[in-house]
């Protein structure tokens, strides 16, 4: 009745890959010249360029981080690290190029827009060239735009925040992207406006050694509130890939954000990703954050609590199959009164997958009337597979309540018992206790995506049983 | 042995001491003495800032090469710790671990019995394999602090028990420091072979006060096959003290361990209290109690490693802290890939009862064996008010009602203690540290 290993299907489901249409690349590797040339190519103003070259200064001062996942097969000189794919930005959907469209057919993106009806900024390689934003939004104020258009034509606004959540010399990643960033979502909601339909942008790479840096700013003004949607899907190529994203949201006094992402990057990608929100007086940040795919992913979302009442919601789903380690976690900075944080996390091990949480929860001294709770659940499938838990607690302030709870197991022999003898196949029973594992998380999920996790917790399911 | 430097204290820690130390010792434990003292030189002082281990608890204030080894030990601390003892379990033969000389009493019924009660560094003598099989659980160059002992450590505990035998009284070891710019080396090393059982009940005391001193101690145990080890600890060193230690117990198929630790003293300290689970069937359970006061800094560090199949391991850890005091625990459950159906727990439980008080708490599982059911838990928070109006309003003074709730609070702990007269001369202790009329270590004789 062991539930066993076999090899994870070969055929990716995502594994296609286009022929290259890029018209502008820098050299392989990294230079002040690459940088240089990237901002040139952007017509960015003075103050960027300084911001980017001071960041690609600290980048090379600092170390590799001597914790988390195995990063040695990381090669910072056989990268791209800008590729920008056609001329000029498409304002509507009949400009974009065939071969283009015929992968976001593939990704369902013409569907997810009609289903929406949101802005769709999908990023094929580092820039935008698809972008549409309702009427409606923008009759409300709202600025939903890719982030070089955000400096280009909000530049004040762009600047008051670009950096000031997570600043370039944060971490090795973080000064990585500062340097060379490219593409990824501005988004700014006005005081009072609820945008009521979620924001979404798909991202996407597709240049072999290629690595995709994207930066996204939400920001979310006094009582306003905003769901935003990243999705991923990555082609498979053969050598390894680098994605290292900055995300930067600052919800103010009131304000609500939603940020949901699902990675699905394919498994040879490492996924480096540095997400941290600002949470203002009675402003919520609430984190849904799945990861299926990649080699190695180390993301920890964070939310620093700086104003009474606050509250931070991060609920997380990890799954890692053969070779894959995911290495996620959340953080919880409670630095004013009466602050709350709610954390959830489930993790399943596949193969020889490995799959660690790792957490920190800080109360300042200041900080009373504290209230966290924390529960992350992993389940192990095979004998081979790993699962680890690292959470951190600093506790400063003697009015807290905290509560930490962790477990660790197997699919249930008893559970496989019970569905089989009413006639379920074996690997249906453990499909189905994988999918009610994973229930807390998808329930959050707005519907189009529960069903595409589903499918991709299925196909990553096949030939779980022997 | 004379230093060169004048101006140093004759025999401050150093390369004459330990050449001297090895110069004392049989042939086979000398050479390992060399190997270790040129470890402890070769390894560098754990830093706060470069070694994830250290980083929340920062010893650059601590330089052992300042300390000399102690000598003496003021008969205050001997009798307070020997009152303890009859107070406690006055049926134990005592082993007081002195820096010249162990004495060994009320051992007579142990003896009887053929079990060994003598110091480590005479069993290192005459039972020489004994005592390399319990020095097999520790390397010398596993870290610093651990050359810096397998170096110098003299005098000490040492405890066998032979195949079968039921010990029919517990052995209490007393570890005893006095003075000021002083190191010792606390040793202690149990060995139970296969169906033995045991109490030990191992105790580190010094006199109150903030007189620097530096303990650098090992705690060796050894489960053979079936064998049952009950195992009491508590330190209460000086203000001054600056203690680091591991305390590691291995125990081989369907052993098993109840470990109880009780942390009141020391300026600082650094402690691991490690099982390692190698045989089918073995099983843990580890308490553990901590009081941390005025700038304490108390660090606990736990690790269930279950190697063997069918293991299980139960950790709960309460700890209080008041005024300024800091608890670091970090606590892992490492379950390796042949630990099939190991069951693992962890537990720490912190209460704050100061604005300024600190308590981190990193409980981490590294799971790499499927069909395990493991878990942990932990938790921080202060007194409930709700609970101290509910006292109040029966007429118990506010301080009272708090000291009241923090007692209840290690209650549940102390209760599952296996040896009752060493919980409750625990829970006197606690009384006091939670009066703030002891700070950490022994009262001096006749207060």
């Amino acid at each position: 009745m062991a539930v066993q290993a076999r090899e994870l299907t070969k055929d990716y489901k995502y594994g296609f890959s286009d022929i290259d249409v890029s018209v502008f690349r820098t050299a392989k590797g990294l230079s002040p010249e690459v940088v240089a040339s990237i901002s040139q190519h952007k017509n960015e103003p003075e103050w960027m360029l300084k911001f980017r070259l001071k960041a690609l200064d600290h980048f090379r001062k600092r170390p590799m981080p001597n914790w988390g996942a195995d990063l040695s097969g990381l090669d910072f000189e056989n990268i791209y690290y800008y590729v920008k794919p056609v001329e000029e930005m498409s304002r509507s959907w009949d400009d974009v190029p065939d071969s283009i469209k015929n992968t976001f057919d593939r990704l369902g993106i013409p569907e997810a827009e009609r289903k929406f009806l949101a802005g769709v900024s999908a990023q094929y390689d580092s820039e935008v060239v698809y972008h549409s934003i309702r009427e409606d939004l923008e009759k409300q104020g709202v600025l939903f735009s890719d982030c070089d258009t955000g400096l280009r034509e909000h530049e004040d606004l762009f600047r008051k925040y670009f950096g000031t959540v997570i600043p370039p010399n944060d971490n090795k990643f973080a000064a990585l992207n500062s340097a060379v960033w490219s593409g990824g979502s501005f988004v700014y909601v006005p005081p009072g406006v609820k945008v009521d339909i979620p924001l979404q942008a798909y991202f996407r790479i597709n240049s072999d050694n290629m690595g995709q840096f994207e930066r996204t700013l939400i920001i979310a003004d006094e009582g306003s509130s905003v769901h935003y949607i990243e999705g991923c899907t990555a082609p498979n190529y053969s050598s390894d890939s680098l994605h290292s994203a900055v995300v930067e949201l600052v919800a103010h006094k009131g304000a609500k954000i939603r940020y949901t992402t699902i990675q699905n990057w394919s498994d040879n990608v490492y996924n480096l990703v540095t997400k941290r929100a600002i949470a203002n007086e009675d402003a919520t940040v609430e984190w849904i954050d799945g990861n299926l795919g990649s080699k190695v992913t180390m993301k920890y979302p964070s939310v620093y609590l700086m104003g009474e009442r606050a509250h931070a919601e991060v609920m997380s789903a990890a799954f890692a199959g053969d070779g894959q380690h995911q290495d996620a976690g959340s953080k919880a900075i409670h630095v004013a009164p009466n602050t709350t944080s709610n954390i959830v996390s489930r993790s399943i091990s596949k193969g020889s997958g490995r799959t660690s949480y790792r957490g920190h929860i800080k109360v300042l001294p200041k900080a009373h009337n504290v209230k966290v709770s924390v529960r992350c659940d992993a389940l192990l499938l095979d004998e081979e597979s790993r699962s680890d838990t690292y959470p951190y607690m600093d506790i400063e302030n003697p009015d807290v309540t905290i509560g930490h709870e962790a477990s660790v197991s197997k699919v249930g022999e008893d559970q496989i018992f019970y569905l089989t003898s009413r006639g379920i196949t074996e690997q249906d029973a453990t499909a189905l206790i994988v999918n009610g594992f994973f229930e807390p998380f998808v329930k959050e999920l707005p519907m189009e995506y529960a069903v595409e996790l589903n499918r991709l917790l299925a196909l990553s399911m096949e030939g779980a049983i022997g | 042995m004379t230093t060169p430097l004048a101006a140093e204290p004759t025999a401050a820690l150093g390369p004459e001491v330990a050449a001297a130390r090895a110069a004392s010792s049989p042939t086979w434990l000398a050479a390992r003495r060399r190997i270790a003292w040129d470890a402890y030189e070769a390894l560098p002082m754990p830093s706060s800032h470069s070694d994830e281990d250290w980083r929340r608890t920062d010893i650059s204030g601590l330089h052992p090469e300042r300390f000399a080894p102690l000598e003496n030990v003021d008969s205050t601390v001997l009798d307070a710790m020997r009152a303890q003892r009859d107070s406690a379990a006055p049926d134990a033969a005592l082993i007081f671990d002195g820096p010249s000389s162990t004495i060994i009493d009320g051992a007579d019924t142990l003896l009887a019995q053929g079990i060994i009660v003598t110091s480590l560094e005479e069993a290192a003598t005459l039972h020489p394999e004994l005592v390399q099989r319990a020095l097999t659980a520790v390397r010398v160059d596993e870290s610093k602090f651990a050359a810096l002992w397998n170096a110098l450590w003299r005098g000490g505990a040492f405890v066998y028990v032979p195949r079968g035998v039921q010990a029919l009284a517990p052995v209490w070891i007393a570890h005893a420091a006095s003075g000021s710019d002083v190191a010792v080396f606390p040793s202690t090393a149990v060995l139970l072979d296969e169906g033995a059982s045991l109490t030990v009940i191992d105790t580190y005391a010094s006199p109150a006060g903030t007189a620097p001193m530096f303990s650098d101690a090992m705690v060796l145990l050894s489960a053979g096959r079936d064998a049952r080890l009950d195992y009491c600890t508590v330190q209460q060193w000086g203000g001054g003290v600056w203690h680091v230690a591991v305390q590691r117990a291995v125990l081989d198929a369907n052993a098993r361990l109840r470990f109880t630790g009780i942390t009141l003293g020391s300026r600082l300290q650094k402690v691991w209290w490690e099982v390692l689970l190698d045989g089918i069937g073995s099983e843990a359970d580890i308490l553990g109690i901590c009081f941390g006061d005025s700038t304490q800094h108390i660090d606990h560090q736990s690790l269930q490693a279950h190697r063997g199949a069918e293991t299980r391991s139960n950790l709960l850890l309460k700890v209080a802290v008041r005024d300024q005091a800091r608890s670091v625990y970090g606590g892992m459950i490492d379950v390796a890939p042949s630990a099939v159906h190991a069951d693992g727990y962890v537990a720490n439980r912190n209460l704050l009862l100061s604005q300024g008080a600190k308590a981190d708490s990193i409980p981490r599982l590294e799971i790499r064996a499927n069909d395990v059911k493991c878990g942990h838990g932990a938790t921080a928070g202060h007194i409930d008010s709700d609970q101290r109006f509910y006292l109040m309003a029966r007429g118990v003074p506010p301080e009272e009602a708090s000291s009241l709730i923090v007692r209840g609070f290690m209650d549940d702990v102390l209760d599952r203690v296996p040896h009752r007269g060493f919980a409750e001369l625990a829970g006197t202790l606690l009384d006091a540290e939670i009066a703030g009329a002891s700070v950490a270590g022994v009262a001096a004789s006749g207060a």
